[in-house]
């Protein structure tokens, strides 16, 4: 005991209690008296637990516990059943994180829509117009017709006065806008949104299966989020296929460059510090001293934007002294035979510079004449030198080998007795020197590097390897080349030493070089187990594309692509759908026509929200050739747009100026083919792409719907754009429009800006956002814990379910459910006003068919400009005649159509019969009766959904996927089905993901392999099985010969600065600081207190993080300010206003702010100092930018699908000045 | 000893006025004390609590809590003493008026020191400590403006009584009054003698004790004195049923 006092104060106690005090007197024993714990039992009962997961782009995917009690969604907790990685590494559970488990909060928050909301100026209007007149169709009309209401009802958006309707009401106007909008404009006016389908697939395909049948466009979020890393089509002819977490566990050498893993990648991020166990070196490349820095054993703190200087950098080390200086068996045979690095290359003359020579286009077997130049696609098949023989020799596996007869079988990496020659030394012609762009001058201009490379001679002319151009670009010098060379890694004046990079990005130059050493060692001693995971921080810059080829470069080189362990894993909004076939057939309703229209969403915004009207700027004023030449020269980002558009690059929705509609009917009365008729029209200038006009009336989209997306909250870069001109309601810009000398050429230019395009802007969501307040209908939706759905993800290899944990509370309904609810309308009302229409789609030319033969060599035609005649599926976009039934909506909705029967389904150009597994489906969904779908399998339900999606997906039926792989072996003539094998009669079933998380099956749609359990690595299928990359060469490209890209310098990687604001909006210096306050970078990269499906709303959220609107600032600038933590700051800069609480914090560097992504304008966001107005949210400072080279279409892997290619939404490269607010007391 | 005639009072002979103050408003707020503790402790047992802000603050609270808490144990004591034991009593066991007086001015103004100088600490600290103040909601100041009212009408009454007419014998006075009340036979008349600030004292007393159920002073009545003598280890014994809780109706066992 502590004392006699204590001992005797507790042998008192027998005096005070009939309970008994032990002897020792350390216990006290009490009869009874347990009843006090049954608040705690009570507590933590519950009456049942339910799967569940959270969907739209959270790539977790973490199966969750929704605990049940009395009806109420009480709390959630991890899932731990999912199955086994098998034995000697870490598992997948535990998996989930702290944003996870507070989403419960949201079913009964105070910001849950509960009830449908139309605004009530609106209604009004609609419900006298419907009185007067009677019919809804014309009721509608009658209000958007009439220029004054039409401006009421949109100058209210954004400002209160949203009312209760019924589900009739709301639903019979928002179809009513549709049948208006399709009769007087044509479908292509309506627009859909929805993103990122993976982590809830069914209800993504709800409304994309409702556009899709209307002739709606289907708008692309990819690269809309700029989440896109338009490198991996450029290198890999793929959209993003990245290795699953658990495969982090297999490399030995992880750098993490601009991902903050345990940030955004919580229930993956243990991998990362548990290989570190197994002897991982980590490496974290960040320029702020972020979450995941202090996991790493090193930290590189590269300025914003310059990684590509440093991975340029470490490229320079690794040609020079793993190829150069030592030749290395392992990485000389992984590029030889994976990569495009043997292939011959033709120098052209350089214009005005005789002597010297620029890298022109691939040597085809069109070029070397005789037989090989009469050989099917010979424009499309690459060629290499033998080794043996130095003669040319076209290998296997090229475009010209995927598509037509002489191909099948041979489209395979198999080089026989082949041994390519790597380098053109050797051939007894004189090297000749190239010139190369360079673009890390001061202000981020053009400028020309002079270096030589050997060559040779064949067919008549000068050619190079590619690998032979790569070293001349890095700056790795051979004997006797010509031009000027780095003399060692200390010469800071030639790109592309680590000296040189220093200077750009701060790194020390020999820890760079080190690091490069260290990457590059361990791939050769462990067969290619180095990786690198990226993401937003380098993925979000206009010049992302070149900052990744410089990584993809790193770990091409050193053989770690297709290697479990190795390569590149960029992990920005990733949406693997595993069972993508059965998704997309049903999502793009390609069972009852095909194709359905998918838009690029940064060029629908650019041009639709008029953000071209505010570029000062040419496009040629990136070009490598400085201002004023080649293909951009006088020409706007919105005239390269239109252009790519009209040649079939890239879609366009609105496609014509004139209603498809009428357009197939003009086509019939003139009794001729409707796409005769469309390109007579076009010649005859009678008719014109709407992209050329986009601010003509007829050309505005009309009516968008959002679902599962916050767009004016989240992804709208150029919010304050969007309010002014497509909402037309109060709006922060400041920008001028561009001056006269700056305008378009081709596209129209109108005196006045439109504001207010759109009709109607309908969103469905079970919260009220950023964007339903702007939204004329808000129609309320049930949560991720209360519908049945299905999520996959590729951070793991499983498909696991959605079920609802309750039934959709208060008036909410699945999306499932409302787009039905919606068809049914539209159904109703279209019978009369539409009926059967014939429509005309306007489709581009599509990556993996032979649409991507289009353009031999990258060569621009422009039918416009008179270089070739309007071909459609040649030089202009295909013009496909589509039958509508617009009566027959509904019933289409809720049947699997008969074009999967006849035409199958097809994934990345293997075609999927699926006829047994129709069949199985008529029995497990049932059929319908009567109608459209009479007789065909049903989908009436989400379960039913569920259920054709597992079923028409090879990755989810063993069938499928070995039935894929034979097909796909035709063509290959290499052994591919054994990877299926194992699996060919499992079916996986909804209610198999129901109960436990179910691993996928190997199948064609991707290109890793789990073949007996292995952790899935991209690309291994074609490194092991020798399958072709989807690209030119049939290999991974270093070279890109595209006109356009040759028009950027950027055929091979190169170094691109950040854009400079300053040069191109006349925006401050970084750095200056003046009485506006301190000009600074503006990043907006991912919050920790919350992810896309979980939001920075939610009251757990803001209870841990400061709550509210925060921008992080270093001490330094904060110091130039005279800012102190907590402060009220204003940003501003010529695309808006931010007002927010400054979070100073020695974390930050100097120079650059961050203010987390998707903080809602609905979140104690003030009335700012400088407009008087509520003050903007992270996208008030942003705008939209296009990368001309993102717009390229029609040639090889440079061909468009959807959120495979497309211009990227950027927004990283934005500058702004920030400073202290005078006034501290904030008013809302 | 008398007390001179020169003290004011409320009022000079029993009234209405008199009659409420010192007969219903006794009443009513002893009620409302009793009944609003019994509801509090059903209702919310939960809420029962000091709602303490040491997680916020402690190096004043260090000073200022055991000053004021002992502080208030000491007058506590006091009042018993004035109060509640008559004065016979302790003319019986020998203490003289003057001896009394003594006693109870030199404890008195110690403990009454302790007290209003823990209480101003506390009160410092509530109102300068950013986050203290940010827990304190008004219920937490209406308390405190009751209680300061309270103990400084208390102190001043004491000190004014002894400075200005050389002290004054409540025992003859408010301290009948106090025991008549819980006799059942009130009599208000002994109150309205009575100087104004004792007057005052007790109302403000009777205002607080009306109020104490619904805030956190509710902890004196749980204050954790058992403590003192309770051994470290308490174990419960398991009730006879099976499982943590006890059979809903319908599902007891069957006793065979």
């Amino acid at each position: 005991m502590d004392g006699e006092l204590a001992e005797a104060l507790v042998r008192s106690r027998r005096f005070f209690t009939r309970a008994e005090v032990s002897d020792d007197l350390r216990t006290l024993h009490r009869k009874g008296g347990r009843q006090a714990d049954e608040f705690y039992r009570d507590r933590w009962s519950h009456d049942k637990v339910v799967r569940s997961t959270h969907g739209v782009n959270c790539t977790g995917s973490c199966s969750w516990k929704v605990y049940v009690k009395d009806g109420i969604i009480t709390w959630e907790a991890q899932q731990t059943d999912y199955p086994s990685v098998g034995p000697d590494r870490p598992e997948y559970e535990p998996r989930g994180c702290p944003r996870g488990a507070a989403f419960s909060w949201y079913t009964y928050s105070p910001t849950r829509v509960r009830y449908p909301y139309v605004r009530g100026v609106l209604l009004q209007m609609y419900r006298e117009a419907k009185a007067r007149l009677g019919d809804p169709v014309a009721a509608w009309a009658d209000v958007v017709a009439d220029p004054e209401r039409a401006r009421r009802y949109k100058a209210a958006r954004g400002k209160g006065g949203l009312v209760r309707a019924s589900w009739d009401e709301a639903v019979e106007l928002v179809a009513a806008a549709h049948v208006h909008t399709i009769k007087e404009y044509g479908p292509d006016r309506l627009a859909g949104f929805s993103p990122i389908p993976a982590m809830s697939m069914v209800s993504h395909a709800a409304g994309a299966r409702f556009y899709s049948l209307l002739g709606g466009a289907m708008l692309s979020f990819y690269d809309w989020y700029a989440d896109l890393p338009v490198a991996s089509p450029q290198v890999f002819g793929d959209q993003t296929d990245v290795p699953e977490s658990g495969d982090w566990w297999d490399a030995g050498y992880l750098i993490m460059w601009g991902s903050n893993l345990p940030v955004t990648r919580t229930p993956d991020a243990h991998w990362m510090a548990e290989a570190r166990y197994r002897g991982q070196k980590v490496v974290a490349v960040a320029p702020d001293y972020a979450d995941n820095v202090k996991f790493a054993d090193e930290w590189l703190p590269a300025q914003p934007g310059t990684d590509g200087a440093l991975a340029m950098a470490m490229g320079h080390v690794v040609l020079k002294e793993f190829f150069v200086d030592r030749r290395t068996e392992y990485f000389a045979s992984y590029v030889k035979r994976y990569t495009d690095l043997p292939f011959l290359v033709v120098l052209d003359e350089a214009e005005g510079d005789p002597g010297t020579y620029a890298p022109g286009k691939f040597l085809t077997a069109a070029d070397l004449g005789g037989e090989a130049a009469t050989a099917e696609h010979a424009e499309f098949r690459t060629v290499l030198l033998d080794a043996a023989t130095g003669r040319p020799v076209v290998p296997n596996g090229t475009l010209g080998d995927r598509y037509g007869d002489s191909g099948a079988g041979k489209w395979n990496l198999d080089l026989g007795d082949t041994d390519p020659l790597l380098s053109a030394e050797g051939g007894g012609e004189a090297p000749v020197a190239v010139t190369l762009p360079r673009f890390d001058t001061p202000d981020g201009g053009a400028a020309r590097l002079r270096r030589g490379v050997p060559v040779r001679r064949v067919a008549g002319r000068l050619v190079t390897t590619v690998y032979d151009l790569l070293l001349a670009q890095y700056g790795v010098a051979r004997e006797g080349l010509p031009g000027r060379w780095p003399s060692s890694y200390e010469d800071a004046a030639e790109p592309y030493t680590p000296a040189w990079q220093a200077a750009i990005t701060g790194v020390d130059a020999a820890r760079a070089a080190r690091i490069a050493r260290e990457f590059a060692a361990n791939a050769e001693e462990s067969g290619g187990r180095s990786m690198i995971i990226m993401g937003a921080g380098t993925n979000h810059w206009f010049h992302s594309d070149t900052i990744y080829r410089a990584f993809l470069t790193l770990t091409t080189l050193t053989g770690c692509q297709g290697v479990n362990g190795g390569g590149w894993a960029h992990y920005v909004g990733q949406e693997k759908v595993r069972p993508i076939t059965g998704y997309s057939a049903i999502a793009t309703a390609a069972d009852w026509n095909r194709p359905a229209r998918q838009m690029i969403q940064t060029a629908y915004w650019y041009l639709h929200a008029d953000q071209f009207r505010y570029d000062p700027f040419s496009a040629d004023t990136l070009a490598a050739g400085g201002s004023g030449t080649g293909p951009f020269a006088g020409k706007t980002t919105a005239d390269v747009i239109a252009q790519s558009a009209r040649m079939g690059w890239m879609p366009s929705y609105p496609t014509f100026d004139r209603n498809p509609l009428d357009l197939a009917a003009d086509a019939e009365a003139a009794g001729r083919p409707v796409a005769e008729h469309v390109v007579e029209e076009l010649k005859a200038g009678r008719l014109r792409f709407a992209g050329e006009d986009p601010d003509a009336p007829e050309n505005f989209p009309r009516v968008l719907t959002i679902w599962r997306a916050n767009l004016l909250g989240s992804s709208a870069k150029g919010n304050e754009y969007f309010l002014k001109h497509l909402l037309g309601t109060d709006a922060s810009v400041r920008a001028a429009e561009a001056p006269p000398d700056a305008r378009p050429r081709d596209v129209v230019w109108r005196e006045e800006a439109p504001e207010g395009k759109l009709d109607l802007l309908l969103t469905l969501d079970f919260r009220m956002t950023s964007t339903t307040i702007f939204s004329d209908v808000v129609l309320p939706a049930a949560t991720w814990y209360e519908k049945h759905d299905l999520s996959s993800t590729d951070m793991h290899p499983f498909v696991h379910a959605f079920n609802p944990a309750i039934a959709p509370p208060w008036q909410t309904r699945t999306d499932w459910d409302a787009f039905h609810t919606l068809a049914e309308e539209f159904s109703r009302q279209a019978a009369d006003h539409l009926g059967v229409r014939r429509d005309v789609v306007a489709a581009p030319l599509l990556h993996d068919t032979p649409d991507e033969m289009a353009n031999p060599h990258g060569r621009v035609r422009d039918w416009k400009a008179g270089e070739c005649e309007p071909v459609p599926g040649r030089t202009m976009p295909k013009l496909i005649t589509v039958e509508r039934d617009y009566g027959a909506v509904a019933e289409k909705m809720g049947a699997l159509g008969p074009l999967l029967d006849t035409h199958g389904a097809t994934t990345k150009g293997v075609t999927f019969e699926v006829g047994r597994e129709l069949e199985y489906l008529r029995h497990k969904n049932g059929t319908v009766r009567g109608g459209a779908g009479d007789g065909r399998p049903s989908i009436a339900r989400d379960t039913h959904a569920c259920e054709a999606i597992l079923a028409l997906s090879g990755t989810t039926n063993g069938h499928l996927a070995t039935q894929g792989f034979h097909t796909l072996e035709a063509r290959t003539g290499t052994q591919l089905a054994d990877l299926a094998a194992e699996h060919g009669g499992k079916q996986i079933t909804f209610a198999d993901t129901q109960a436990a998380p179910v691993p996928v099956i190997t199948s064609p749609e991707w290109s890793g392999s789990e073949t007996g359990g292995r952790r899935y690595s991209p690309f291994t299928v074609n490194v092991e099985r020798l399958k072709p990359w989807h690209t030119l060469t049939g290999r991974q490209h270093f070279y890109l010969d595209h006109d356009w890209i040759a028009a950027l310098g950027e055929h091979l990687p190169v170094y691109r600065p950040p854009l400079n604001m300053t040069a191109l909006f006349d925006e401050p210096h970084v750095g200056d600081t003046g009485e506006l306050g301190v000009t600074v970078r503006y990043l907006t990269p991912h919050n920790k207190w919350s992810i896309h499906s979980e939001y920075q709303d939610n009251l757990f959220m803001l209870s841990l993080s400061r709550g509210g609107p925060t921008i992080w600032m270093s001490k330094e600038d904060a110091a130039k300010v005279g800012v102190r933590d907590n402060d009220w700051v204003e940003a501003v800069n010529r695309n808006g206003v931010v007002a927010a609480r400054a979070i100073v914090s020695h974390r930050m560097p100097e120079g650059t702010v961050y203010m987390h992504h998707a903080q809602d304008r609905l979140i104690d966001v003030p009335r700012t100092e400088t407009t008087g107005r509520r003050g903007g949210i992270h996208n008030s400072l942003t705008r939209l930018l296009i990368k001309p080279s993102h717009l390229i279409g029609g040639y090889a892997q440079l061909s468009y699908a959807f959120n495979y290619l497309g211009p990227t939404g950027n927004q990283r490269d934005e500058v702004t000045v920030i400073r202290r607010r005078g006034n501290q007391e904030v008013t809302y | 000893m008398t007390a001179p005639a020169q003290h004011v009072t409320l009022a000079a002979e029993t009234s209405t006025g008199g009659l409420l103050l010192w007969v219903v408003l006794p009443y009513v707020c002893l009620a409302v004390f009793v009944l609003g503790h019994i509801w509090r402790y059903r209702y919310d047992k939960f809420g029962w609590t000091t709602r303490s802000s040491q997680l916020y603050e402690r190096r004043l609270l260090r000073i200022g809590s055991p000053l004021f808490h002992f502080g208030i144990l000491v007058v506590l004591l006091g009042h018993i003493g004035g109060l509640v034991i008559p004065k016979s009593w302790t003319e019986a066991a020998g203490i003289s008026e003057h001896v009394y007086h003594i006693g109870a001015v030199f404890l008195g103004t110690i403990a009454g020191v302790c007290t209003l100088g823990g209480l101003t600490i506390l009160i410092y600290r509530r109102r300068t400590v950013g986050p203290v103040f940010s827990a304190t909601t008004r219920n937490d100041k209406a308390m405190y403006v009751s209680l300061t009212l309270t103990i400084a009408l208390g102190l001043a009454a004491t000190v004014a009584a002894n400075t200005v007419g050389g002290g004054y014998d409540y025992r003859e006075t408010i301290s009948p009054w106090f025991r008549s009340v819980f006799y059942f036979q009130p009599d208000p008349d002994l109150m309205t003698g009575a100087p104004v600030l004792f007057q005052l004292h007790a109302l403000s007393a009777l205002l607080l004790f009306a109020a104490w159920p619904f805030t956190r002073l509710v902890h004196m009545l749980t204050a954790p004195v058992g403590y003192l003598t309770r051994p470290y280890v308490v174990y419960r014994s398991r009730d006879t049923h099976l499982g943590a809780r006890a059979p809903r109706r319908g599902w007891e066992r069957s006793g065979t």
